[in-house]
């Protein structure tokens, strides 16, 4: 029968355009369905194996970087157009890693900014576990409450995968905006906050935009009101939790506050 | 055979007065008989040598592909020394939490030695594991001169000399690991195996500026 498999495949292949892993789960699940000829590991380790996940790493470097050129346009829609809409979790896993570090250099550079003259830095290196943390929840949780959102209006064509793809490229746009967040100006902040709001969300409506076409306007705009609520909520813990330590008065960009100091009195300047 | 003459024995290569070992006709027993017999300054002589002829190769990267497989006789000595000094070198200019830098950066180094080689194989890299992690240690190499210099020279130098010494090193590190990584992929996934690589090490050399 896999003999067969293989032949079949071949003549079919330009019109099929299987890659070779995919090739290979295939024959790996039509193997599976002969529980004679699996092996105690191949049934229950499987999971353990790389060649399960290879398939979820079938790109180009092409591929990438049509993908993440693509994210970066809110309005354009066609994200799953590109490479066949496949799943796949390099891109989401690297652009996660990259934001994770961006974002701990911008941290320590606003850090290393407000240095008083005589003081040693110390790089604050226990935000890096934090961030980790909290990154990879968000991509964990965020396109599991998008998956369920889309089955309540009962769509069936993105699964959870697509999800965690499309929401792991959306981040893509935070990368440049977490360097730029190293600008001490609070309007500057501001102003990149809100843009990456408005491109996240649009972006990602505009993706979805496939299935929301058809729904009456009520559901239309739920399913765009939930997208958008949670990407605030998120937008607005990163901002505050992780660059809440600017002292916008020691750098000269706040007029100080004549406040009077207690410890010299304590201390005994009398 | 004459003496003085470089012989491949073990993994590596071992100078001086050598007997020619013949490990065909050999089997096994006699060979370990071999090396255990030998006064102890002999088995550490010849791992270091082995170590100084793998940096060696990463202290002149060498973009031709055949050259970087040499270093495929793996160990994990020359890494472990390596992410041992580098780790002591950051955590010793920091007063406060040297135990927690210390433990970050080995545990970064390795894990992200170990996150890089899967990469490299999900996306179809025919890479022996313990090669990619041996080559990935022994390319932090640059970043540790960089970091041991700017710890002994710490008075004398800017933010912006600092920037480039580390700057330096890490460009050195990444071109050091090209060829043997490259030299694993398809012509069409080499960017993307590479870039982990670039961002582990502009990671490590990120910690040696703000030192």
């Amino acid at each position: 029968m896999l003999d067969n498999l293989n032949q079949d495949v071949s003549i079919l292949q330009p019109s099929l355009q299987m890659t070779d892993s995919q090739i290979q789960n295939r024959i790996r699940q039509m193997k599976m369905e002969d529980p004679d000829d699996q092996t105690c590991y191949q049934k229950f380790c499987n999971l353990f194996t790389i060649e399960y996940y290879r398939e979820y790493f079938d790109v180009t470097t092409e591929l990438v970087i049509a993908k993440v050129v693509n994210a970066f346009n809110p309005f354009s829609g066609t994200f799953f157009d590109i490479g066949g809409g496949i799943p796949e979790l390099y891109g989401p896993f690297w652009i996660l890693n990259t934001l994770i570090f961006t974002t701990a250099l911008s941290v320590n550079i606003i850090k290393y900014m407000q240095l008083q003259p005589g003081e040693h830095f110390e790089y604050q290196f226990q935000i890096v576990p934090i961030l980790t943390i909290f990154m990879y929840l968000k991509t964990l949780i965020v396109p599991m409450i998008y998956r369920v959102a889309l089955k309540c209006v009962s769509q069936d064509r993105l699964t959870l995968l697509h999800c965690l793809t499309i929401y792991g490229y959306s981040a893509v746009v935070m990368i440049p905006i977490s360097l730029l967040n190293s600008i001490p100006n609070p309007a500057i902040q501001w102003m990149l906050l809100v843009y990456v709001l408005f491109a996240q969300t649009s972006f990602l409506t505009s993706n979805f935009n496939q299935e929301l076409k058809y729904l009456p306007k009520e559901k239309k705009y739920m399913i765009v009101g939930l997208v958008a609520v949670v990407q605030i909520t998120i937008m607005i813990l990163y901002k505050f939790y992780f660059f809440s330590s600017i002292n916008y008065e020691q750098l000269g960009l706040v007029k100080k506050r004549t406040t009077t100091h207690l410890l010299p009195h304590i201390l005994g300047a009398n | 055979m004459t003496d003085n003459q470089q012989v491949p024995f073990g993994s590596g290569m071992f100078q001086g007065q050598a007997k020619f070992v013949d490990y065909a006709h050999m089997n096994q027993q006699e060979v370990q008989v071999n090396t255990l017999d030998e006064p102890v300054m002999d088995t550490l002589l010849r791992d270091i040598n082995m170590i100084l002829y793998k940096l060696s190769y990463v202290i002149i990267p060498r973009m031709k592909e055949t050259q970087g497989r040499k270093l495929r006789n793996w160990d994990l000595w020359g890494p472990l020394l390596l992410s041992l000094l580098l780790a002591m070198t950051l955590g010793i200019n920091s007063n406060q939490s040297s135990d927690t830098i210390f433990g970050t950066i080995f545990i970064i180094m390795w894990g992200g030695s170990a996150v890089i080689t899967v990469n490299a194989k999900l996306l179809g890299g025919q890479v022996s594991f313990f090669q990619s992690v041996c080559v990935l240690g022994y390319c932090v190499f640059p970043i540790n001169v960089a970091a041991v210099l700017i710890t002994f020279l710490q008075s004398y130098l800017g933010f912006f000399l600092r920037l480039i010494i580390v700057g330096a090193a890490f460009l050195w590190s990444t071109f050091s690991s090209l060829s043997f990584m490259s030299s694993m992929m398809n012509e069409e996934k080499k960017v993307i195996s590479v870039y982990p690589i670039f961002l582990f090490y502009m990671f490590l050399s990120w910690f040696c500026i703000f030192i």
